[in-house]
Formats: structure tokens, sequence, C-alpha cells
């Protein structure tokens, strides 16, 4: 093994909560997740010598992973995208009542339900990235970011109340 | 409700279910091989590049060897138009390797991604398209005025009592079938390759230029 392979292991090794985060965030399925998280790793790999170290590596990662989340998809009806709360596995037998918990998986539920471009904004803004720094691995204004982000907000709202509603 | 108020819960369910990674889980993942579609049209390419080669060492030899004028010919210009044929692929597959060693914004990787799947299937839609003229119309040229008589030709033609209007016949028709069957299943496997993915990059780039 070489000291590259060695130091971008031992790196990716530390930020691997970015990874499972995409991959929880983009798709339902236990095996489809593995795929991807896979796919990511790889692409990173295949990336890391471009990688100066001028941003932190967890930005550096953030952008590897959207970027192949984002662009990777599934043939299968069964790997779909979430299409309604009746689907998300977590949500089906939800026996305990802490309204707290129940709020967060109704919130969870709907960032499930929202478009890929929107889920990675949101993915960056839980991350407490500034709009400036969602922009730049983004590729659109500040502005533009937080105009989406508003109307994500708004939307997350009106979907959660929709989803508390049907638990 | 509001998402900030759930930030902590939320990144925390995020996490849930995932297993811990070592570093010897790592190391194994990089032996493993991508899935992505870069990694399949790089495959693609590379399989076209294979096979681009074995056409010019195949039909070079043939026109070198060849006795029949006719073959010589064709298969001397089938052979160096394959040579130009490699060298685009290779191109393309250069363009390929860098995008895929880059870290774009989601944005213009979006946008860098799409033109690169709408220039690999351009133009390996206009490659088959181009060899149609050379397969028939040069063919039949050169069988026509062909001087040393093909024996195993000669002997179908005399067995089969083909006239020479239902030869003529039989060649336009075969054109056209054969003209229109590979422009529609040139397109039809392009479009089951690659058509609805391009469709649905196009879609999510769509949404970062509404704003």
């Amino acid at each position: 093994m070489t000291s590259t392979e060695k130091e971008f292991i031992q790196l990716i090794n530390q930020h691997q909560k970015i990874i499972h985060k995409v991959c929880n965030l983009y798709l339902t399925w236990q095996e489809d997740k593995e795929d991807l998280f896979q796919e990511i790793t790889l692409q990173a790999w295949k990336a890391y010598s471009q990688f100066r170290g001028d941003a932190k590596f967890s930005t550096w990662l953030y952008r590897v992973s959207l970027n192949t989340a984002i662009t990777f998809f599934r043939k299968d009806k069964k790997n779909a995208f979430i299409a309604s709360v009746s689907e998300i596995p977590d949500l089906v037998h939800m026996g305990d009542k802490d309204p707290i918990e129940e709020k967060t998986k109704a919130m969870y539920a709907a960032i499930a339900n929202l478009s890929k471009i929107d889920k990675a904004i949101v993915m960056l803004y839980l991350e407490d990235y500034s709009y400036a720094e969602i922009s730049d691995i983004i590729g659109i204004t500040a502005n533009n970011i937080a105009v989406k982000m508003n109307r994500i907000k708004v939307k997350l709202r009106e979907a959660t109340l929709k989803n508390f509603e049907t638990i | 409700m509001e998402l900030d108020d759930l930030k902590g819960m939320i990144n925390q369910k995020l996490m849930e279910g995932s297993p811990t990674m070592t570093e010897n889980n790592f190391t194994h993942i990089l032996k493993g091989k991508a899935s992505s579609v870069i990694s399949k049209i790089k495959k693609s390419l590379w399989f076209e590049i294979a096979g681009c080669v074995l056409v010019v060492f195949l039909f070079i030899g043939i026109a070198l060897f060849s006795s029949h004028s006719s073959l010589k010919i064709y298969s001397g210009v089938f052979g160096v138009i394959f040579i130009p044929f490699s060298l685009i692929y290779f191109y393309l597959l250069k363009k390929i390797n860098e995008f895929d060693q880059s870290v774009l914004p989601i944005k213009e990787n979006l946008h860098q991604l799409i033109k690169m799947l709408e220039d690999f299937t351009r133009r390996y839609f206009q490659f088959n398209m181009a060899l149609l003229p050379i397969c028939f119309l040069f063919a039949f040229y050169l069988g026509y005025n062909e001087k040393e008589p093909i024996s195993v030709l000669d002997n179908l033609s005399d067995k089969l009592r083909v006239t020479k209007s239902v030869y003529i016949g039989f060649l336009i028709g075969y054109c056209i079938a054969m003209v229109f069957g590979l422009v529609y299943l040139t397109k039809w496997y392009i479009r089951k390759l690659y058509g609805k993915y391009i469709d649905q990059l196009k879609v999510l780039l769509a949404e970062l230029k509404v704003d």
C-alpha cells in the first residue's frame, strides 16, 4: 500500500460519517446504500490526487459524495426514491409516543421526499455550512441558495404537518 | 416544527443504522470496481477501441493479401477509416478520465456530465451511420466493377437463377431495410443505454437553472 493510499484511508475513515449520512439521505435500501458507499469511496479515491488541501477535507468530501449521490440512479422499482411516508421502513411500526421523536420522524420523511438537489442543500444546511459555502458546493449564488432554503423550509413545514397527521 | 428546531435530531437520525467501517474495510473497498455510468462509458469506449484496432488490422491485412481488387479497395478504405475512429474514441476516453478525477460544484458537474454523455452518444451514432454508405453503396459499386469473377457468388447466383431485375430489386430492398433497421436500432440502443439517464440529469440541472 502506498503512503498516499494510507493517508487517504485514514482521512476517509475519520470522515466516514459524511458518506453514511449522504447514503442514508439519498437511498432507502441497505443494499443500495452499500453500493453508493462504495461508489463514493472509489470516486473520492480517484479524485484524491486533485485534492490540494486548500479546502477542508470534509467540504471536499461533501462535494464528492453529493455529486456521486445525485448522479447515482437505480433502475429497479423497489429502489426508487421514497414516494410516501408509508414506504419508509423506519416509520412503518412506530410504537413510541415521544412527540419530539415523532416530529423528527415526520420531518425526516418530509426531507426524504425532497428532490435530490433540495436534499443536498438541506444536508449542508444541517451541517451548519454558511450560504456562501453551500453556494460553492452547489454552484449557484448564495442569494439563490437563501431563496431556495426558504422555499425548502416552507415545503418541509407543510409536509411535516401532513406526515405528522398521518403518523 | 421547523427544520432548525430539529437539526440535531435529524443529524442523529441520518446516522442511524450505519455500520462503523474500519481501515481494513476501506482497503477492501478500494480494490472493488466502480459501477457508475462513467465507468460504464469507459468500458464501452475500451470495447470500441479494441474493436477498432481489430478491424484496422483485419481489413488492412485483407487489403494487402486479397487477390480481388474490389476487396483490396474496400478493406483498405474500411481499415483506414477506423484509424481516426480509434483516435476520436481515445480523445473521448481522455476527456472522461479528466472529468472522473475532477471535483466540480454540483451544477457544473451535472452540466459536464450531460455534455459528455451527449457527445459520446452523438459520436457513437455518427460513427455507425458513417459506415453505412461505405458498407452498401461503395461495396456494391466495387462488386459491380470487379473484373475477377468471385466463384462463390457466381455459383450461388446460377443456382438460384437470379435475373438482373430480381437482383437489382433485392439490392434496393436490402439497402432500404438495412439502413432503416440500423438507424432505428442504433438510436434505440443508445436511448436504452443512456437516454433515460440523460433526461434525469437534465431535470436536475433545470432545477438549478430555474432561480
